[in-house]
């Protein structure tokens, strides 16, 4: 998969749930090897677009372009699932070791010298070398965090989603995770970073969206770095710069 | 109180002694019921599954619908299936009734509800967040499925456990489509109750014994694999 050449397009999207309108025809481009962040306040929406763009929930309506033509989301949601991968904000670590959890997002058709041989890959990768035995359920958030993108890293996908991914770690792991994520955004994969604190990725981010009843609306992070602000701050009305 | 110990005695010593009947009744009663149990798993654990994690018209009623049969006895079952099975009901040509298929068919339609009650309850327990991880890292929905249930396994082990358990204890169905015959549909519960309208003693509580071991080491079975039946840390 040639992952620069990534073009994935969401059109119209629309969701509600229990007669609540959640989005209401949101509408973005994820392209390789840029990051775009998409912020909002809490029950703004952002994780169920994450996860209609994963292929995971189901939209009300809404279309989609992998780079010719707009096509009924229905139709594209197994391509979905192959090209993207979603990460939770806690991530799910499976029953077994820190191994058997990478060895989960590989193919079943490779042997099992090459399997042994990526494992090791993605181990050394995320820094995970010295717990690759431990049980992944009792690692820590921030080493979780790392064996989730060790995981998506391994599977090698087009475009990776990641929902509040340093949300309530400590500076250490938030710095390892944010050199994660710069480094999957080196290989060319497209990144889209949900968070209502969007200031620890600013550095990253090439593109901000801002999730406001149920629209995306797009800004500069060159706006924000200026005025040290973010958007919810500033619908807040809470002058940060001068607090 | 001394007849109860001697005649308990008489039924261990009996036991040791390997009478053939009583072995033959006791290896017919696991065979019919781990065969019933092995038909009816898959089909009943992918129904929980359904339930769980689909949304359909009609889902909440038939979790229902499920949970009310987990109530009916085992008795109406085998009435049920009695009319079904015999020579003037809709079944009658396929001349199962008094055989071990009649049982096998009884002891399904027993377990089913239990399995898919109680596997329901731990997949629903689980955490979604697995089958999402399962899906976004490329398993395919049977493969993800399959993960799922590996996850609540414990749960679901119970859920054969309590399955297995109920059929293999029952009386009612087993008295009405087997026909208590010897060497060929008679098992444990139905032989304990044939032995002690008799007055037959001895051999009732050794095989109610049988019963009481094999509930003691399944639960021992479930401890084991459950881990050290403490809260994770």
């Amino acid at each position: 998969m040639n992952a620069d050449k990534t073009y994935i397009a969401f059109n119209n999207i629309h969701k509600h749930y229990n007669r609540r309108p959640i989005l209401m025809g949101a509408s973005m481009e994820l392209k390789g090897g840029v990051c775009k962040l998409l912020t909002g306040p809490n029950g703004s929406g952002k994780s169920t677009l994450l996860q209609i763009c994963a292929g995971l929930e189901k939209p009300d309506q809404g279309e989609l372009s992998l780079g010719v033509g707009m096509i009924p989301w229905k139709r594209c949601r197994r391509s979905l699932l192959e090209k993207i991968v979603y990460l939770h904000q806690h991530p799910y670590m499976f029953e077994g070791s820190v191994i058997k959890n990478l060895a989960y997002a590989l193919p079943g058709d490779i042997t099992y010298k090459e399997r042994l041989r990526r494992i090791e890959k993605g181990l050394e990768w995320a820094g995970l070398t010295p717990i690759a035995n431990t049980r992944a359920k009792s690692l820590s958030g921030g080493e979780k965090q790392r064996v989730a993108l060790a995981r998506a890293w391994l599977r090698n996908p087009a475009v990776l989603l990641l929902d509040e991914p340093t949300a309530s770690m400590d500076q250490v792991a938030r710095q390892r995770t944010l050199d994660l994520i710069k480094r999957l955004k080196q290989d060319g994969i497209a990144l889209l970073i949900a968070s209502h604190d969007p200031m620890h990725f600013i550095n990253e981010t090439d593109q901000c969206l801002v999730l406001k009843q149920g629209v995306i609306h797009e800004e500069s992070p060159s706006d924000w770095n200026l005025h040290n602000i973010t958007p919810i701050q500033r619908d807040q009305e809470i002058n940060y710069g001068a607090s | 109180m001394e007849s109860l110990i001697s005649t308990t005695l008489s039924a261990i010593a009996l036991l040791l002694k390997a009478d053939p009947d009583l072995w033959n009744i006791i290896a017919i009663s696991f065979q019919v019921s781990g065969f019933a149990l092995f038909i009816a798993a898959p089909p009943a654990l992918l129904t929980a599954f359904f339930l769980a994690y689909g949304r359909f018209p009609g889902r909440r009623m038939l979790i229902s619908i499920f949970s009310t049969l987990l109530s009916v006895p085992a008795v109406v079952v085998g009435l049920t299936f009695y009319l079904l099975l015999s020579r003037q009901g809709p079944l009658g040509d396929l001349k199962l009734l008094f055989t071990q298929w009649a049982m096998i068919i009884g002891q399904i339609a027993l377990c089913f509800p239990i399995l898919v009650s109680m596997g329901h309850s731990s997949l629903q327990a689980a955490d979604k967040r697995a089958w999402e991880t399962a899906r976004t890292l490329g398993a395919r929905p049977l493969g993800a499925l399959m993960t799922v249930m590996y996850e609540v396994r414990f749960g679901l082990f119970a859920a054969l456990l309590a399955g297995f358990g109920r059929i293999i204890a029952e009386v009612g169905a087993s008295m009405m489509l087997g026909g208590n015959i010897l060497n060929y549909t008679r098992n444990i519960p139905t032989a304990i109750a044939l032995e002690t309208s008799k007055g037959e003693f001895i051999q009732g509580i050794a095989l109610g014994l049988v019963l009481i071991f094999m509930a003691f080491g399944l639960n021992i079975l479930l401890h084991h694999v459950q881990g050290k039946g403490e809260v994770a840390s």
